[in-house]
């Protein structure tokens, strides 16, 4: 039962910060893609702002990593 | 590394300014920079006005150039040409010769594309002409409708035969765009009728291409044949006087914008050289190493006439200086990285040297393995064999073959080749990723450390250098803080013995207000988002496990689907899948780690470009 709720926590641990990325980064793209259009010489401010928010699921991914184990899996 | 610059001074009398400014285009170093007045001086109209003469003159030559599609690459003349009455004269006259002979083609070829169009309708009709004489003094009328149109027909019929009962016959067919082509053919009496019919209806007849001097589209026929024949030739004709123009002319043309558009940047350098009646004042920078050879020429040209002098720190601020990079060939690539941010400002610290370490480092740590880095190297190589020297893509395939070479070396470390096929071509893992999960997360954060380490580093040796001595003292705490931090921590999970946790946590206590007192309480902030960007760093442990996670499952799939060839195919696609998330990812991470964690501490942005005044060039 323990092993279970590890691995439940684990996948909660990637997928919840997984759908606030592909939310931020669904508001972020577009914007990215409109200022691109008009000033092309944004596209590394553009390509910091689209990584920003993928600190969440790699941070998510990680602390995944550290619950799984524990559980030894 | 930031070139160091010298502003230098060259005075001399007025009369022989534009000389001057002339030897200084020819030598290709000064970025001028108007000298500081105590008054603005008004501006020059007989400077504008000549401006205005030969921009205008500059666009009758662009243009001809470019009617004429003469290569940018044409060499032009020895001697070149100068701004003239007669210069300007030629220069219109050949504008006008390239336009009338570029509007020609294109009113030729609108013609042909339109009789073109026609061609299919008049063939259609022909067929149809035997029909034309069931009312030998009746009319014809010639209608196209659009396409999907069969209803419209359907409807046209039945309003005719109610209109003109017996005095009417319609034939249609079908063209190859969907569209109808349909003749309507009446008796004399019924003629106008119809016509009213169909004006009503607002069904247009299709009439004759203009200028073949009929209205009647089957007599139109033979002269529109005759007319499609006889375009081709004309166009021919066209371009043969196009090129025999431009083989006369290009020359000239090449040379006359080449001079033309030297001219124009003298004119621009003139409104920024201090110019009285009797004496003119040019300032302007320059590589410092490059003084000697500017003031020699100079000297060598003009004799006592004109001075030099290189004005001391004192007489200008860094913030004025503009900035050229200048790296060893080993680190050159990566300036393509650097530059896509903004140059830094002059007196700080250009990040070049320290990219082309760390980039392909952490670009190879995240892929680390043999198979994909080959890949990376095969196609970083066939973009150096494709790309001319010095260009972007050059420098961007060094990088690629700089970090193909750093994932070939973790690949052979992590012992990794294309996922876990390592062990089956005999690479044994020096440290495997697979397995040592947590070592990789504490390498990747050490990593983090020594990197942001450096980043604070240098932006407290930057400080100090530039007399921020305070500030420079900040950044040594905040590094002395993350130290005894890191010490504290250690001993607190019996890395280091137990006993030391207190004296660490008792001095990063004293520490913080010594921090506070020195930058301010946003320091505290700062101190946070420092801890933050080292933990930033597990971003290489999680993308490197992810990797290898995806190309294990990639080698499942050849024993999970049944048969060895299906599950063969599943497993190259998904090798080449994970090989492009392996070339994107990585990149975007290893530029994040380093525009926002490691410039964030000593990057300082808005540095002027060096834009030394020189030649025109096609290219530049």
């Amino acid at each position: 039962m323990e092993i279970a709720l590890l691995g439940l926590a684990a996948a909660l641990a990637i997928s919840i910060p997984a759908i606030a990325t592909a939310w931020a980064q669904s508001r972020i793209g577009p914007a990215a893609a409109a200022s691109l259009a008009e000033k092309p010489e944004l596209s590394t401010t553009a390509i910091i702002l689209i990584a920003i928010p993928e600190t969440m699921v790699i941070l998510g991914f990680v602390v995944a990593v550290l619950i799984l184990l524990r559980t030894g899996g | 590394m930031i070139v160091r610059m010298a502003r230098l001074r060259i005075a001399g009398p007025r009369p022989r300014l534009d000389e001057v400014l002339g030897a200084v285009q020819d030598s290709g170093l000064l970025h001028l920079d108007r000298p500081h007045a105590p008054y603005a001086p008004p501006p020059d109209r007989q400077l504008m006005r000549e401006r205005g003469h030969v921009e205008r003159c500059l666009v009758d030559i662009e243009t001809a150039l470019d009617r004429l599609a003469v290569a940018r690459s044409r060499r032009p003349l020895a001697e070149l040409p100068t701004l003239t009455r007669d210069t300007v004269r030629r220069a219109r006259r050949l504008r006008r010769e390239a336009d009338r002979l570029a509007h020609a083609r294109t009113r030729l070829e609108d013609e042909r594309v339109l009789l073109l169009r026609y061609r299919e309708f008049f063939q259609a009709f022909e067929s149809l002409v035997g029909h034309e004489l069931t009312w030998p003094d009746g009319q014809a009328f010639y209608v196209v409708l659009r396409a999907g149109a069969g209803t419209a027909l359907a409807e046209l019929r039945r309003s005719l035969e109610t209109a003109v009962s017996g005095e009417v016959e319609l034939l249609h067919r079908e063209l190859s765009s969907g569209e109808w082509a349909v003749l309507i053919l009446v008796s004399e009496r019924a003629a106008p009728r119809v016509s009213a019919l169909l004006a009503a209806s607002r069904v247009e007849e299709l009439p004759a291409p203009a200028g073949l001097g009929h209205t009647n589209l089957l007599r139109a026929l033979p002269a529109l044949r005759a007319r499609l024949a006889s375009i081709p030739d004309e166009l021919s004709g066209l371009d043969e006087d196009r090129r025999s123009l431009s083989d006369a002319e290009g020359p000239w043309l090449a040379a006359a914008r080449a001079r033309l558009r030297d001219h124009l940047l003298l004119l621009d350098a003139r409104r920024r050289v201090l110019a009285a009646e009797h004496l003119f004042i040019i300032e302007g920078w320059l590589p410092e190493a490059r003084v000697a050879d500017l003031e020699s020429s100079l000297q060598a040209r003009f004799g006592p006439e004109v001075v030099t002098s290189t004005l001391g720190g004192e007489e200008w601020s860094a913030p004025d200086t503009p900035v050229t990079l200048h790296n060893p060939p080993i680190f050159r690539p990566f300036e393509v990285v650097t530059r896509t941010l903004p140059l830094p400002k002059y007196g700080t610290i250009d990040p070049t040297p320290f990219v082309a370490v760390f980039f392909p480092a952490f670009f190879g740590l995240m892929l680390g393995d043999v198979g994909y880095g080959l890949m990376l190297a095969a196609l970083a190589w066939l973009l150096h064999a494709k790309s001319a020297p010095g260009s972007q893509l050059r420098a961007i395939s060094t990088v690629g073959l700089a970090c193909a070479s750093s994932s070939v070396a973790f690949g052979l470390l992590f012992g990794e080749f294309f996922g876990s096929l390592g062990h089956a071509v005999g690479l044994t893992p020096v440290f495997d990723r697979e397995s040592a999960t947590m070592p990789f997360l504490g390498l990747s954060i050490a990593i983090g450390a020594v990197h942001i380490t450096l980043g604070l580093v240098l932006a407290g040796l930057n400080l100090w250098h530039r007399g921020h001595k305070r500030e420079a003292m900040g950044r040594g705490v905040t590094l002395t803080m993350l130290f005894l931090t890191a010490l504290a921590l250690l001993a607190a999970v019996e890395v280091l013995p137990s006993r030391l946790f207190s004296p660490f946590a008792i001095a990063v206590l004293v520490a913080f207000p010594i921090l506070v007192a020195l930058e301010g309480i946003v320091a505290v902030i700062e101190l946070l988002s420092t801890f933050g960007h080292i933990l930033s760093y597990a971003r290489i442990m999680a993308l490197g496990t992810a990797s290898l996670m995806l190309a294990v499952v990639a080698n499942e799939m050849v024993g999970a689907m049944g048969s060895v060839i299906v599950g063969s195919l599943f497993a190259l696609l998904f090798h080449l899948v994970n090989f492009a998330i392996g070339l994107f990812s990585p990149t975007i991470h290893a530029l994040r780690l380093h525009y926002v964690e490691f410039f964030g501490h000593f990057f300082s942005p808005g540095g002027a470009e060096y834009r030394p005044l020189g030649h025109w060039h096609p290219t530049s």
